[in-house]
């Protein structure tokens, strides 16, 4: 049975988050209004849009920088991320030496070391990587790890007693049983790795949203800060729905990528 | 809704302050625009001698995080006093914040461009080829366009490197910059402390830059409803600054005792008489300490019109930023 257009268009994948961001931009100007909340401690929604609307050339320019040091930080993290989380899934010795320090160090708050990159690494782009790689190194470890790990054990006896070779077992039953769970790790780590990289912009940069935040907190230009934050999830949010798309082509065949077929009427 | 709210935390401050009401004093808390350093050095002095006790008040001072801050927290009530920026104050208050200065301690700007002694950098003129750090956004690097006209630079005499304000000090410490955009009492102590060095700081005072500082803001409701405390702290405070100015080594081992962690005690007192060189404007009348002339203010705003992101339109006067009605 067909249901009518005006359902069909209402329950689409696409339109559901915008109906949900519409009804919480209403229910942010009632509880201004409600409560008479000024607006030097909470901006308006429409002022945030009219804010997004003016310096919308501005922002575009400015969400440049941030995100390649975005993309810098993760690809750093998929480099150097996956490798040890092979080693470590694959030798017990080296997960005892090195896996408790990976934790330690992920406790270490990056915001405090922040500074220090800059002394380190100048003030170009590479502190902001590098902030963008602290933040999304770990989650992808921890969940590449975890997919090596999760093989199914009469798989591996399956392939073993059919006298498949190492490399063999890897690339057809190891590698495609744990990329859901990589994938997992990769999506977490995007969105952090956006974090990172405005840390990093916040600590010394000429440019970025971080730059720009900094800019607008300093005249109490709360609208144009808000802008410029939404600025930055619209970024992550792309970035993610870019490792979406990606995963999808990569794992068809996995339960999480099979929704489409399952949910059509 | 805000008028109860405003009730409510009224009711628990009564409350809270019980204990204290029995002893016959007022529990006040003033919010500093930053962490503890030499330029708080005079609230340590009048509350260890005593100067706020005899005015009925029990003071409690807390560190800050940024003017900016302090001073949305004063406006939403959450401290009774702020010590913060006044210009950052006048921003916020145009965009609608209701808070007011009842006095203004630096009427002459610490705001200068510092590096080291030794790199023989004294003069505008000097700065040309060097690289000068600021932190975007705050009041120095909006002045700073001003002080470049002043001065007859331009932006592409020198290199800006920004950060914020830990990067600045060690962009400076570690040969990242020449300079850095900072307060007499503040960055040149903290960078003095760091590496030992002599630091020479350019003043933009000397150039022509007029523009107020730090100052006591209270909410405009609070003054209305509690004119007699904001006068009896104004006074104690009119007290410890002039007691500071005349004695600033007992306020800085005031502020020492106080907070350890506050600085070391040789450029803290150096630190304390260069804030204390700053108590007085341009126009100040009665050479009282807080008490800042209409001239200065007038000065200030018109700087925060054409430089500082204030908007001309909600700008008004200057008077219905400051008043000098509640000082002794």
């Amino acid at each position: 049975m067909q249901r009518p257009w005006w359902q069909r268009v209402l329950l689409s994948v696409w339109v559901r988050p915008v109906l949900l961001v519409l009804v919480l931009l209403v229910l942010w100007d009632l509880t201004i209004r409600l409560f008479r909340i000024p607006p030097y401690l909470i901006p308006s929604p429409w002022s945030v849009v009219a804010q997004l609307q003016a310096e919308w050339p501005r922002l575009l320019k400015e969400s440049i920088p941030t995100t390649y040091a975005t993309l810098g930080g993760f690809v750093l993290s998929i480099a150097f991320g996956i490798p040890m989380a092979l080693v470590i899934a694959y030798s017990r010795t080296v997960e005892s030496f090195v896996y408790p320090l990976l934790v330690f160090s992920q406790s270490v708050p990056k915001i405090a070391i922040a500074p220090l990159f800059v002394v380190w690494f100048g003030f170009g782009i590479i502190p902001k990587v590098i902030a963008a790689f602290m933040l999304g190194f770990f989650p992808v470890v921890v969940s590449t790890v975890m997919g090596f790990k999760s093989v199914d054990p009469d798989m591996l006896d399956l392939a073993r007693s059919m006298k498949a070779g190492r490399l063999e077992t890897f690339m057809r039953i190891s590698l495609p049983q744990a990329l859901p769970s990589i994938f997992a790790g990769l999506k977490v780590s995007i969105t952090l790795a956006v974090v990172g990289a405005v840390v990093g912009e916040f600590v010394g940069s000429n440019s970025g949203i971080g730059y720009l935040l900094q800019i607008a907190n300093g005249n109490f230009d709360l609208p144009l800060m808000f802008a410029a934050l939404t600025v930055l999830s619209g970024i992550g949010v792309l970035l993610f729905v870019a490792i979406d798309v990606v995963e999808r082509l990569m794992i068809p065949w996995h339960a999480s990528q099979r929704h489409d077929l399952a949910a059509t009427p | 809704m805000m008028k109860r709210l405003a009730f409510l935390a009224a009711a628990l401050y009564a409350l809270s302050s019980a204990p204290a009401l029995a002893q016959g004093k007022d529990k006040v808390v003033l919010l500093l625009n930053w962490y503890v350093y030499s330029e708080h050095a005079p609230f340590f002095l009048g509350k260890a001698r005593g100067y706020y006790d005899q005015e009925g008040i029990d003071l409690d001072i807390q560190e800050g995080r940024g003017s900016g801050v302090t001073v949305q927290a004063v406006a939403a009530g959450t401290a009774n006093f702020g010590y913060a920026d006044v210009p950052t104050m006048m921003k916020a208050a145009s965009k609608g914040a209701p808070v007011i200065a009842v006095g203004v301690a630096l009427q002459t700007s610490p705001m200068s461009v510092m590096g080291y002694a030794d790199h023989n950098i004294r003069k505008p003129e000097d700065i040309k080829g060097k690289t000068v750090a600021v932190t975007p956004g705050d009041s120095m690097s909006q002045i700073w366009p001003l002080f470049l006209k002043k001065t007859g630079l331009k932006d592409s005499d020198f290199k800006t490197v920004a950060g914020d304000a830990q990067t600045k000090l060690n962009a400076v410490i570690n040969n990242q910059a020449d300079l850095l955009l900072g307060y007499v009492m503040d960055q040149a102590i903290k960078l003095q402390d760091a590496t030992h060095k002599q630091v020479y700081p350019i003043r933009f005072a000397d150039y022509g830059v007029n523009m107020v500082s730090s100052g006591i803001i209270v909410q405009k409701d609070f003054l209305k409803q509690k004119p007699d405390l904001v006068k009896r702290f104004m006074r104690a405070t009119t007290k410890s600054l002039e007691e500071a100015a005349k004695n600033p080594e007992a306020a800085v081992d005031a502020m020492l005792a106080a907070n350890p962690k506050s600085g070391v005690k040789d450029t803290a007192l150096v630190g304390m008489k260069n804030t204390a060189a700053l108590y007085k404007g341009p126009d100040n009348p009665k050479d009282l300490p807080l008490r800042v002339g209409e001239k200065n203010m007038n000065e200030t705003l018109a700087l925060l019109v054409e430089y500082g992101g204030l908007d001309k339109s909600s700008a008004g006067k200057a008077t219905d930023y400051y008043t000098n009605d509640y000082l002794p």
